[in-house]
């Protein structure tokens, strides 16, 4: 920026300090039209999708749907790997997942949940909970930030 | 060497800008969890708020006098595309954007939020580190209320800094009132003696502003309350604001104050 400044003062009817002798270039070089170009995309991009959301984005408190991905036997237990979405309008902190089975209960907190996002975790357990009826589901969070 | 080689450098330093200014702010957690939870609306009058900041702060850090807004406004949206590339490839590096996440809205959050301090920086660096000397180097001269903008500007900075963590919080519990009136002396009695008793290279404009009294009420004042106006606009973003009693917002408004003051008093140094 500094340098095509310098050499752009030859452009202007009264340069008020003797242009740069090396660079008598006349006009802005293409190269900063370019870089202005990406910012000019990506921060309308970012305008514009928050400008969106805020407008048109949904509403209402997080709403989160916890699935099982898969179960791995593991010489530790079974790990059931399950994964988190919150198809609410607004990021759920704090999220406790409990998954219980018909002989046992485990449970896990997923720090963060942005609205209309996906977050994955495991549980644990000591039977296969595939075979004793496993039910998911988030019992509580808190609100973010 | 042509315009193009030379603004391919100035671009590298501002690159190099950037990273300085913004990576304690990349590598904070908070400002990752903000940027996934700060209010839309807010974000976007942040966003919005933003462009104009740093076309201002072009004409004060350039070298002409003359203002042009075309070279003012490449200059600014140059910066700020800056400040989004190098957030978005950082926080890809350090795995806080996932790659399931690109085009959401939490990730967009996460690197606009981070990209405003960053595109500051491009700016400055851009700007400043330019390739003539210091004694060809002019600044433009600021007026009274350019002087206010520019104290705004680094009182936002320096706040920004640290105006996403808990400990701000943490320390408005912690103080009691007789702190609190402490802190806000401690501020302005800063203020006044970084702006006008120390001394610092490019302030000298400042200092001659009559005795004591009219300097103080003249410019001292209106500079710590520009100071504690960015510090709760900060605070607002934020959502620190949400549900709190008025007391308790006063006093994290003089606690992120405390940096703010020091940020307007020294804005001319960086800026």
């Amino acid at each position: 920026m500094a340098r095509a400044r310098a050499s752009r003062g030859t452009s202007n009817a009264a340069p008020r300090k003797p242009a740069p002798k090396r660079a008598p270039v006349n006009d802005i070089p293409p190269l900063e039209w370019v870089a202005a170009g990406v910012g000019l995309v990506l921060a309308s991009t970012a305008i514009g999708l928050t400008a969106w959301d805020a407008m048109f984005g949904v509403k209402g408190p997080p709403a989160i749907e916890v699935r099982l991905k898969r179960v791995t036997p593991t010489a530790h237990g079974y790990v059931a790997e399950i994964e988190a979405i919150n198809h609410g309008g607004a990021p759920a902190a704090q999220v406790q997942i409990e998954g219980q089975t018909s002989k046992e209960a485990a449970s896990v907190t997923i720090d963060y949940i942005p609205e209309q996002s996906t977050a994955s975790g495991g549980l644990i357990f000591e039977d296969d909970p595939r075979l004793a009826a496993l039910k998911l589901r988030a019992t509580g969070f808190a609100d973010a930030s | 060497m042509d315009g193009n080689a030379g603004y391919g450098r100035a671009l590298s330093r501002a690159f190099g800008g950037a990273l300085l200014f913004s990576f304690p702010l990349l590598m904070t957690m908070e400002m990752w969890s903000l940027g996934m939870a700060v209010e839309r609306w807010r974000l976007l009058v942040f966003l919005l708020l933003t462009l104009p900041m740093l076309i201002g702060l072009s004409y004060y850090a350039g070298f002409e006098p003359t203002f042009r807004l075309k070279d003012e406004v490449l200059d600014a949206l140059a910066a700020f595309g800056v400040g989004f590339l190098l957030s978005a490839v950082l926080l890809s590096i350090f795995g806080v954007l996932r790659a399931d996440e690109i085009g959401t809205q939490s990730a967009i959050g996460k690197v606009s939020l981070c990209a405003v301090p960053a595109a500051v920086g491009a700016l400055l660096a851009g700007k400043q580190l330019g390739e003539r000397g210091p004694g060809e180097r002019e600044k433009a001269e600021a007026g009274a209320l350019g002087e206010l903008f520019l104290m705004a500007v680094g009182a936002a900075f320096l706040a920004f800094n640290v105006a996403p963590t808990e400990e701000m919080i943490l320390i408005a519990y912690q103080m009691g009132p007789l702190a609190t009136l402490l802190l806000m002396a401690a501020s302005i009695g800063l203020l006044h003696l970084f702006v006008y008793q120390l001394g610092f290279p490019g302030e000298t404009r400042r200092r001659e502003a009559g005795g004591f009294s009219r300097t103080f009420v003249a410019f001292t004042a209106p500079g710590y309350g520009v100071a504690l106006l960015m510090s709760l606009y900060l605070l607002w973003t934020f959502g620190r604001t949400d549900g709190v009693a008025v007391h308790e917002i006063a006093t994290m408004t003089i606690v992120l104050g405390f940096p703010a003051a020091i940020g307007a008093a020294t804005a001319r140094l960086v800026v």
